[in-house]
C-alpha cells in the first residue's frame, strides 16, 4: 500500500511539472512582448524596467522558469494588470465560491445519476433503462451554459422564483448561510450538476448491471435473498468506483466552471477568468489556471489513492 | 487483385465474401435511432454549406427599428437579435462556423493523435514513455480549463480557437490511439508478419492500421460533440469567432442581455448547439455498436 | 510411429540443417518506484540443440518451461541474450541475416484465430510474405491459391474468405499455407494443433505429413501433448525451467526414459495399454517459479532420487552410451557423485 502511494507520487511530479511549464509558456504565447501582456499599457518607463529585471523578461526561458517557480512556491502569483491587485488574494475567495459550487453540483449529480444508473442497471433492457440511457445522453450533449440560460428564463424571467445572476443580493459577494442567499446558489448549482450526472449514470449503470450479472448474486436473488441483501452488495461493491468517478467529475467541474460562472455572474474562479479574458489580464488567466490546473492534478492523485485503499486491486499506476 | 491472377482463378470466379465495412454498414442501416442522427447530421452540414442559397435574409444586415422581434414575425420566421438582423438566416449561416469550429478541431487531431499514440503503441519502449509522459501533462487539465487558457492566452480569433481546441483533442485521441496499437501488436498475426520479414512501416499500413483506426475513428466521432460544446462555448466567452460573424455560441453571447425581452429567442443558437452535439453522440453511440466495439 | 514420419536416416555424418548453442534469454522483471529491474526470468537458459534435414523434432514440457520462447528465438521474433543460431553452418548475425533466417525458418502459432489479420481474405494474409519478398501482386495471389489448395482448402470457395467465416482446422490449414509460401527448409510449429478437437488434429497432423513427404521438409513441433509428439517425431528434447533436461530417438527415449523428469511425464501420459501403465509417482506440485530457479539441478525439489549433489551442481548434458541420446541427470553420469550413478571408471 505505502510503495504503491509513495509510487503514485512519484509519478504526480513530472505531471506537475509538465503542467507548471505549461501554465508558464502562457504569457509566452500570447502574441507580442510578454511585458506587454503582464503590464497595463499605460505603464511608466521605470515600471516597464522594474518588471522586466523582476521577472526577468531579458534573460533567457528556463532561468525565467525558475525565477518563476521560486515566485510561485512563495505564494506570488504576480499581479493583476486590472486591478493592481495581487492575483493570489483575488484568487482566494473566488476560489471558495467555485468549491463551493462546484461540490455542491458534485452532490447533486451523484445522488441522482447513481439513482438514474442503480434503477437502470437494476431493470436492464427495460423502458426505465432505455429512459435512463436517454436522460444521460441528453446529460452529455446539452451545452450547460445554454442549460443555465434556459433555467434562468424559466424561473427567474418567467416564474420569477430565483435570482438569476450574483451571489447575493445586490451583486454583493459575501456570503453567508441564509435562504437569500442559498437562493443564488440553486440555479447554477443545478445546471452544474447535469454535466457530472450522465457519467455518474453510465458509470453506476454498468457497475449495477455487471454485479448483478455474478453468478453468486443471481443465487441470491433466486433464494429470495432480494432486495436489501442484494442493495447491499451492490453498493458495497460498486462504491469504490462511482466514488472514484465522483472525484474526478468534482475536478473537472472545477476546472470547467467558467461557462456556469459567465452565464449566472458567480464571483467564482471561472469568473475571474471571464473577466482575464475580457480585460486581457494575462498574470491573472496565468495565476487562476495553475491555481485550477494543480488542485486537478492533485484531486486525481488523491481519487487514486483513496480508491487503491478502498479496494486494492484497483491500482492505477 | 484476383482477377490479374491466372491459373486457377480462370477456372471458376472466386467467392467473394462481404468484408468487414459492408457489414457495418448493414448493421448501422438497421438501427432506427442511428440512421436518424445521420439524417439530421448530413442535413445540419447541407444546410451549412448551401447557407446562402437557402437564408431568406442577409445575415449580417441589421436594422436599429425592428430589433428584438418575437418567433412568428411576419418576414422573420424565427424573429430578429439585438441589432434586428434576420434569426433564421443567422441561425443557418451561423452552423458554417459553428460546425466548422466543432468538427476541425478533432479531424486534425484524430491524425495527429493516432500518429502519436500509433507510434508509441508499436515502438514501445522509451519512445512510447517519452511520448505518453507528455500527453499525461495535457491530460492533467480539465479539457475546458486547457482549451480557456491557451485560446485565452492566445486571443481571440477563428486559427486561434481551432488551434487550442486541436491541441486539447490531441491527447485523449493518442491515449486511445495507444491502447489499442498496445493492445493489437500482442497478437500473434503481427508476430507472423513480423516473422515473414515485413519492415516495421509495412506491418503497420497492412496489419495495424485496419485494426487500430476503426475504435479511435469512433472514438474522434464521441469527441465532435464535446467539440462542438467547448468551441461554441470559447466564443460565448468573447474568445474564437469575434462578432459580426454569425456563429452559435456568440451569438448566444450577445443575446445573453436580451432574455428579458425576447427570452426564446435568445436561447434559439443553443438549441441549435444542443441538436448538433446530440445528434453527433447519437451518430458516434451508432457506429459504436455497428462497428462492434466495446466500451 | 508414423512411416510417414520416419523419414531421417539414423547415420547420417552430413553436418544438421539447424544448429542451436548455448541459447539464452532472460526477461527482467520492472517493478518497484521508479521501474527498476527487480529480478529476471530466466526463460531460455543455455539450450543447445541440432536438427537434422528432414527430421521432426518434438519438443515437449510443461507450460512456462521455455517452448514458446526457444520457438520465437529461433526466428528472431524474439533477439537472445546469448547464443548462436546456425543455419546451414552459417552463424545468424554473421554470415546470416535475420530477413534470410525468416524465409527458411517459418512458424504456425498455437491461435489459429489471433494468428490470421481479421481485416484480410485468406487470399491477402497468405500473399503478404511473397509480396513483402517482392513478388509481383498477381503472381502472389496465383501462389496463394496454390498454396490453398495444398492444404486441403478449395481456393474457390476459400480465398475471399475473412479468417472468422472458417473453422478452427481450417484456419490453421491457412496459417500452415502461409508459413509454406516461403518454401520454407523448416517449418516450427508450436503448439499448432492443440487447440483443435481430436478429429480435427488428426486431420491436420496427416496434412503436415503428406506435406513433409512432399516437399522435404523439416519440422520442429512443440506441444504438451506426449501422445502427438510420439506419432510425429523423429526425436524428442524435454525441457524444464529453461533447461534441455533429456534428448534422443522417440522410441528410446518413450521407451527407456532417463531422466526422471521424463519419466514423471510419461508416467502422467493417459495410455491405453495397461501394460505401458508404470510404478513411477506423477509430478506434484507446479513447477518452481522460473524467476527464482533452484539452484544445482532445476528439477531437484520435485525429484525422489534427490541426493545433495543435485541441489549444488549443475548437471548439463551427458552422452548416454547409446549415443544420440543425452541427459541431464546427476543419476545418470558416471562420477557425478549421485548413488545411483556409476562409479568413474
Amino acid at each position: 500500500m505505502l510503495s504503491y502511494i509513495l509510487k503514485r507520487l512519484a509519478l504526480t511530479i513530472p505531471v506537475a511539472f509538465g503542467v507548471s511549464i505549461v501554465c508558464f509558456m502562457l504569457v509566452h504565447i500570447a502574441p507580442g512582448d510578454p511585458l506587454t501582456s503582464v503590464l497595463p499599457p499605460d505603464a511608466s518607463a521605470q515600471l516597464q524596467a522594474e518588471m522586466r529585471a523582476l521577472y526577468g523578461f531579458d534573460r533567457p526561458l528556463p532561468v525565467q522558469y525558475g525565477l518563476w517557480v521560486m515566485k510561485t512556491l512563495q505564494g506570488d502569483l504576480g499581479v493583476s494588470i486590472a486591478t493592481g491587485r495581487p492575483v493570489a488574494s483575488e484568487l482566494g475567495k473566488a476560489l471558495g465560491n467555485t468549491l463551493m459550487l462546484a461540490v455542491l453540483a458534485t452532490m447533486i449529480g451523484f445522488l441522482f445519476g447513481s439513482l438514474f444508473g442503480f434503477v437502470a442497471g437494476y431493470f436492464r433492457d427495460s423502458w426505465i433503462d432505455r429512459l435512463a440511457s436517454f436522460v444521460s445522453i441528453i446529460g452529455v450533449s446539452v451545452p450547460h451554459y445554454w442549460l443555465g440560460m434556459v433555467l434562468v428564463i424559466i424561473f427567474s424571467v418567467q416564474l420569477n422564483w430565483l435570482p438569476a445572476t450574483g451571489a447575493g443580493p445586490g451583486g454583493s459577494a459575501d456570503w453567508a448561510w441564509d435562504w437569500v442567499h442559498v437562493r443564488h446558489l440553486i440555479l447554477p448549482a443545478v445546471t452544474m450538476s447535469v454535466i457530472p450526472m450522465g457519467i455518474i449514470a453510465r458509470t453506476v449503470r454498468a457497475l449495477v448491471a455487471e454485479i448483478l450479472s455474478q453468478e453468486f448474486v443471481s443465487g441470491l436473488r433466486a433464494k429470495g435473498l432480494l432486495d436489501f441483501g442484494v442493495f447491499r452488495h451492490v453498493v458495497k461493491n460498486a462504491a469504490p468506483t462511482a466514488l472514484a468517478v465522483m472525484g474526478l467529475q468534482l475536478g473537472y467541474l472545477l476546472g470547467g466552471s467558467i461557462l456556469i460562472e459567465t452565464v449566472f455572474s458567480w464571483p467564482g474562479t471561472g469568473f475571474l477568468l471571464g473577466q482575464a479574458i475580457f480585460q486581457r489580464d494575462l498574470p491573472l488567466l496565468q495565476g487562476t489556471i495553475l491555481v485550477l490546473a494543480m488542485f486537478f492534478v492533485a484531486l486525481n492523485l488523491i481519487v487514486d489513492i483513496v480508491q487503491s485503499m478502498l479496494d486494492p486491486r484497483v491500482q492505477r499506476a | 487483385m484476383s482477377a490479374a491472377a491466372p491459373a486457377l482463378t480462370a477456372i471458376a470466379a472466386i467467392e467473394k465474401s462481404p468484408g468487414y465495412w459492408a457489414g457495418v454498414i448493414r448493421r448501422f442501416r438497421r438501427d432506427p435511432v442511428a440512421m436518424a442522427a445521420l439524417i439530421i447530421v448530413l442535413a445540419l452540414v447541407l444546410m451549412a454549406i448551401f447557407a446562402p442559397l437557402i437564408a431568406p435574409a442577409d445575415p449580417y444586415r441589421s436594422s436599429m427599428i425592428r430589433r428584438l422581434r418575437p418567433i412568428g414575425t411576419p418576414g422573420f420566421p424565427l424573429g430578429t437579435d439585438e441589432l434586428g438582423r434576420d434569426m433564421l438566416s443567422r441561425l443557418i449561416h451561423g452552423g458554417r462556423l459553428s460546425l466548422l469550429m466543432g468538427v476541425t478541431p478533432v479531424f486534425i487531431a484524430f491524425f495527429i493523435g493516432s500518429a502519436i499514440g500509433i507510434t508509441a503503441g508499436f515502438v514501445g519502449g522509451k519512445v512510447n514513455t517519452v511520448l505518453m509522459r507528455t500527453i499525461d501533462v495535457f491530460f492533467a487539465f480539465p479539457s475546458v480549463l486547457l482549451a480557456i487558457a491557451l485560446s485565452g492566452a492566445l486571443g481571440a480569433g477563428i486559427f486561434n480557437g481551432l488551434l487550442s481546441l486541436t491541441i486539447v483533442f490531441v491527447p485523449p485521441i493518442a491515449r486511445i490511439a495507444e491502447s489499442v496499437t498496445t493492445a493489437v501488436r500482442k497478437i500473434e498475426y503481427i508476430e507472423a508478419a513480423r516473422a515473414s520479414g515485413a519492415s516495421a512501416f509495412r506491418i503497420v499500413r497492412i496489419h495495424v492500421l485496419g485494426n487500430v483506426i476503426g475504435p479511435i475513428f469512433v472514438y474522434a466521432t464521441g469527441l465532435i460533440s464535446v467539440s462542438l460544446i467547448l468551441a461554441s462555448g470559447l466564443s460565448f466567452l468573447g474568445l474564437g469567432v469575434k462578432p459580426p460573424e454569425p456563429e452559435w455560441g456568440l451569438m448566444l453571447n450577445t443575446l445573453r442581455n436580451a432574455i428579458y425581452v425576447q427570452p426564446w429567442v435568445a436561447a434559439l443558437p443553443g438549441l441549435m448547439i444542443f441538436i448538433t452535439s446530440i445528434s453527433f453522440n447519437l451518430l458516434s453511440d451508432g457506429l459504436r455498436s455497428a462497428m462492434d466495439i466495446k466500451a | 510411429m508414423n512411416p510417414a514420419f520416419a523419414t531421417a536416416p539414423d547415420s547420417l555424418p552430413r553436418p544438421p540443417l539447424l544448429s542451436v548453442n548455448g541459447l539464452r534469454k532472460h526477461f527482467p522483471l520492472k517493478g518497484g518506484l521508479f521501474g527498476r529491474t527487480t529480478g529476471v526470468v530466466r526463460a531460455v537458459d543455455g539450450v543447445s540443440f541440432d536438427v537434422a534435414e528432414g527430421e521432426t523434432l518434438g519438443i515437449v514440457g510443461e507450460s512456462g518451461c521455455g517452448k514458446s520462447t526457444t520457438a520465437r528465438l529461433l526466428v528472431d521474433l524474439i533477439t537472445p541474450d546469448d547464443g548462436q543460431i546456425l543455419l546451414e553452418s552459417r552463424r545468424l548475425g554473421v554470415d546470416l541475416d535475420v530477413r534470410e533466417l525468416r524465409r527458411h525458418v517459418q512458424m504456425v502459432f498455437q491461435d489459429s484465430y489471433a494468428s490470421l489479420n481479421p481485416r484480410l481474405t485468406m487470399e491477402d494474409a497468405i500473399a503478404f510474405g511473397p509480396r513483402v519478398n517482392g513478388m509481383p501482386a498477381a503472381k502472389a495471389t496465383a501462389l496463394a491459391h496454390e498454396l490453398l489448395a495444398k492444404v486441403g482448402l478449395e481456393p474457390r470457395r476459400f480465398a475471399g474468405r475473412y479468417p472468422h467465416e472458417l473453422s478452427g482446422g481450417q484456419r490453421q490449414r491457412v496459417n500452415i499455407a502461409r508459413a509454406l509460401a516461403f518454401s520454407p527448409k523448416i517449418v516450427i510449429l508450436d503448439e499448432a494443433v492443440s487447440a483443435l478437437d481430436k478429429s480435427v488434429e488428426a486431420q491436420v497432423l496427416n496434412l503436415l505429413a503428406d506435406l513433409k513427404k512432399e516437399l522435404g521438409l523439416t519440422y520442429i513441433f512443440i506441444s504438451h501433448d506426449l501422445n502427438v509428439v510420439r506419432y510425429i517425431s523423429d526425436r524428442v528434447m524435454v525441457m524444464y525451467l529453461g533447461e534441455v533436461a533429456e534428448i534422443g530417438p522417440v522410441e528410446t527415449l518413450y521407451a527407456k526414459p532417463t531422466h526422471p523428469y521424463t519419466r514423471a511425464l510419461l508416467a502422467a501420459m493417459p495410455s491405453m495399454d495397461p501394460d505401458r501403465r508404470t510404478e513411477e509417482a506423477p509430478l506434484s506440485g507446479d513447477p518452481p517459479n522460473p524467476i527464482n530457479p533452484p539452484s544445482g539441478c532445476r528439477f531437484h525439489p520435485r525429484c525422489k532420487a534427490a541426493e545433495s549433489v543435485c541441489s549444488t551442481g549443475s548437471p548439463g548434458l551427458f552422452v548416454l552410451p547409446s549415443e544420440r541420446h543425452l541427459v541431464a541427470c546427476h543419476a545418470a553420469i558416471p562420477g557425478s557423485g549421485h548413488s545411483l550413478a556409476e562409479m568413474p571408471a
